[in-house]
């Protein structure tokens, strides 16, 4: 009966599922980056690939249950095209944006893949772009564009209108060193990961700082270049510490909460190529009995999400795949 | 600044390094030679490559898969690495410890391997045998993981004596005996790979050194002359020991530094072509014990390295005539697209990186230039040279116009050959050079009509530079 606990104890978590595989095309993903989730659960997963694959660059459209839907876009510079893609975002109508981080450009497809639209003008002046990583949409569809190279946050309207922008480049509080992700809650607060300050920074709706949470290192708490990050209903932080190889989760006052270092069993689509190729069952299994922990871990995680059941979505980046996590008011029995 | 200071760093820098721009070579002169060698001698001290920036730009460098993705990266660190010489160093030790693609079929293999040379190139030779030695990606491509205490397989017993250490022999004897290689095959039994994770479905683990004493020859072995129960790491602390390693080292260094040296399988008959140079290096070997940058230090501070009259007897190889020209004109510094191709071009040369084609490696010196690499290596450096829209090569083109307001053809294709190079040529080439530029008399660039020709020129007689004998050496 009697127990103790340590730390915050109101929250635990449960490992779910993967989704995914390494594929250039099809049912896979190559080197994704971010991710969007519509209100009906379709996932966008957008895939920087490499250079001299180029076929792996594209936007890859699934369902939480590894249900393939479509793929759309591909590697260049005209319309619909993209080089450099580092994260996408819907608005309320489920159009989707693209940032790319090379041709200094925001493009808007509709939710079935169409081009639509693009804009971005190279250069530092109001409204222009060096480097955009990550994206955000408002409830009143307003685009938050992390203009990294410029270290700071742009505020636009969806077809590119400039409105605001706030940052400098820095490491005071409300400066940025090469910023990545960014996050909004239920309350319009914004949270940019502010990487090679390796701290995650909280603003009000209108940029005014609030708090910063995290420091250099891989101690609890530490982060190591973080980018992607999500808040989820409770008003939790979840921050993918991409050079520490997990994920971790702040209370919304910054308190640290747990982090995940990846669970992941073979997704479906995975059993689903091992099966086609019986040698490597024999391997895997091998190798497998050495070091049964390699295969499950988060190898570089670039995003996180909330979707629509308020499970946690993880991007494992090298890993090619989605780790996913349930959050639950019950402790787990694990 | 004297002349003769800008020629003589930028053959530092070229040999050392993958060349530099002429800006860097002109701060580096006056900064001063033995600074400079001091620089080049600690990596540490320079700054390191941004990895997170690297990685972030390039997200699939990290724990790369492909082969394509190893190479590429290797190339952007020849280009932007400002420790140059620990870049060239590693690309030194690929090119002796050959192993390669084909066979180990992943570049992730690959790319680790080529990190071991880029981390302990510079330091003791025994600590670099003994990495090398339990490289997951060597025991497999030399068949020491098919070497069992009662079934051996020599490969790699062998290559390590004749290939990586010795040499099969020196002043008309050998270095070794059949006996001695297969003792030391046995040395290396049990030291294998643990099982990894396959490509499918999420991508290889890296390949992971495993020792297993059951498989491991324990009874006593005779390598050398000495008895005793050897593992590996004896063999190497024996081998290290020997005159024979130390001239191995010594006649590598002067071959890849200095000058080309006949090809190896000559070397227990041939002599070193500078025998003082030679044995300079084998007491540094000594006196440092085993130290590879106490032999560099004493090569790079030598006359024998200064000498004019090694200076463009080099032969320079596919990647040194890739990567020093993109260094010289500006190109891939930072992070842009674009650099796959760049990073192939070696390979069209005839120098596939990361995929030699023997253990005996790649043949050098005038073996690296046939009917159709030449004409690669003249179309790649043309083109580059010729392009006076990049901004390194419009740089260029402003310096010669700095050069006086009007220039006879003699002045013009001193000052382009000055800006390429240094580059010394024959009186045959300046004649056809300075030919060409007569034809169409004195330059000037008054006019906006005048500086257009005057651009169009120097791009031309940059070509021509490209196109002569003398610029495949460095």
């Amino acid at each position: 009966m009697a127990t103790h606990f340590f730390g915050l104890t109101s929250r635990t978590y449960k490992y779910s599922h993967a989704v995914g595989r390494a594929e250039f095309a099809g049912t896979g993903f190559r080197n994704p980056t971010d991710m969007a989730i519509a209100a009906d659960g379709t996932v966008y997963i957008c895939n920087r690939s490499y250079e001299n694959r180029p076929d792996g660059v594209h936007i890859t459209v699934v369902t939480m249950d590894e249900e393939y839907i479509t793929e759309f876009g591909s590697y260049g510079e005209a319309d619909g095209e993209f080089m450099w893609p580092t994260s996408v975002a819907l608005d309320s109508k489920g159009n989707l944006f693209l940032a790319d981080e090379w041709l200094n450009r925001i493009t808007k497809f509709t939710k079935d893949g169409e081009f639509v639209s693009k804009w971005g003008v190279a250069g530092s002046g109001d409204g222009e772009l060096k480097g955009p990583s990550g994206l955000a949409i408002d409830a009143d569809d307003n685009i938050f564009v992390v203009d990294a190279g410029n270290n700071r946050v742009q505020k636009f309207s969806l077809d590119g209108k400039y409105i605001s922008q706030f940052g400098s480049e820095g490491s005071a509080d409300g400066q940025f060193n090469n910023p990545w992700g960014i996050a909004l809650d239920g309350e319009g607060h914004i949270y940019i990961a502010d990487w090679r300050n390796d701290r995650i920074q909280k603003f009000t709706a209108d940029g005014k700082w609030e708090a910063s949470i995290g420091s250099t290192g891989s101690g609890i708490g530490q982060l190591n270049r973080p980018n992607g990050l999500a808040i989820d209903a409770d008003g939790d932080i979840y921050v993918a510490d991409w050079m520490n190889n997990r994920v971790q989760v702040f209370a919304p006052d910054g308190r640290y909460i747990t982090e995940f270092h990846g669970n992941a069993e073979l997704s479906k689509w995975g059993r689903d190529k091992l099966a086609a190729n019986p040698d490597m069952i024999r391997q895997r299994s091998l190798a497998y009995a050495n070091n049964p922990g390699y295969g499950q871990g988060l190898a570089h995680p670039c995003a996180v999400k909330i979707d629509p059941q308020g499970r946690i979505v993880i991007i494992d980046h090298t890993r090619n795949r989605l780790q996913v996590y349930i959050k639950e008011a019950e402790p787990a029995l694990v | 600044m004297a002349e003769q200071d800008i020629a003589l760093m930028a053959h530092l820098l070229r040999r050392a390094g993958f060349g530099a721009s002429r800006d860097e070579i002109e701060a580096k002169a006056t900064q001063g030679y033995d600074s400079v060698v001091q620089e080049l001698l600690n990596p540490e001290t320079q700054e390191a490559v941004p990895e997170d920036l690297l990685i972030r730009y390039n997200p699939s460098y990290y724990e790369a898969a492909a082969i394509e993705n190893n190479v590429q990266q290797w190339v952007w660190r020849m280009i932007n690495s400002p420790r140059q010489l620990q870049e060239k160093v590693t690309l030194f030790w690929h090119m002796i410890f050959c192993a390669g693609h084909s066979k180990i079929d992943s570049g992730q293999e690959m790319g680790l391997m080529v990190d071991i040379f880029r981390q302990n190139g510079m330091g003791k030779f025994d600590d670099l045998l003994l990495k090398l030695s339990t490289n997951p990606g060597m025991m497999y491509y030399l068949d020491n993981t098919e070497s069992h205490k009662a079934n051996l397989n020599e490969n790699y017993g062998r290559e390590l004596l004749e290939l990586f250490s010795l040499g099969v022999g020196m002043d008309e004897d050998f270095n070794y005996s059949e006996d001695d290689v297969k003792a030391c095959a046995r040395a290396f039994t049990g030291w294998n790979i643990a099982p990894s994770y396959p490509p499918f479905p999420h991508g290889r683990s890296p390949w992971v050194f495993r020792f297993d004493p059951a498989d491991h020859d324990s009874s006593d072995k005779t390598f050398l002359g000495e008895t005793g129960n050897w593992n590996g790491e004896d063999i190497i602390r024996i081998a290290c020991k020997r005159p024979a390693t130390a001239r191995f080292l010594a006649r590598h260094l002067y071959n890849y530094f200095v000058a080309d040296e006949p090809q190896i399988p000559a070397w227990r008959l041939t002599p070193p072509r500078d025998q003082a140079a030679i044995e300079a290096m084998e007491k540094a070997y000594y006196d440092s014990d085993h130290s590879i940058k106490a032999m560099l230090e004493v090569l790079f501070t030598s006359d024998f390295f200064k000498d004019e009259a090694v200076r463009y007897q080099k032969v320079k190889n596919p990647t040194e005539m890739v990567v020093s020209l993109l260094r010289m004109t500006g190109e891939f510094k930072g992070y842009q697209p674009g650099l796959f191709e760049a990073s192939q071009e070696p390979k069209y040369m005839g120098m596939d990186l990361m995929n030699p084609p023997t253990v005996e490696g790649w043949h050098t010196g005038r073996e690296w230039i046939d009917s159709g690499t030449l004409v690669e290596r003249i179309n790649f450096a043309s083109d580059l040279l010729g392009n006076t829209e990049l901004a390194g090569v419009r740089s260029l083109v402003d310096r010669l116009m700095g050069l006086g307001a009007k220039l006879t053809p003699e002045q013009f294709v001193n000052g382009c050959l000055d800006l390429t190079g240094p580059v010394v040529v024959t009186s045959d080439t300046m004649g056809q050079l300075v030919g060409h530029a007569s034809q169409e008399g004195d330059l000037s660039h008054g006019s906006d009509a005048e500086e257009s020709e005057f651009t169009r020129r120097t791009g031309e007689m940059f070509q021509m530079i490209a196109a002569t004998a003398e610029f495949q050496f460095e």
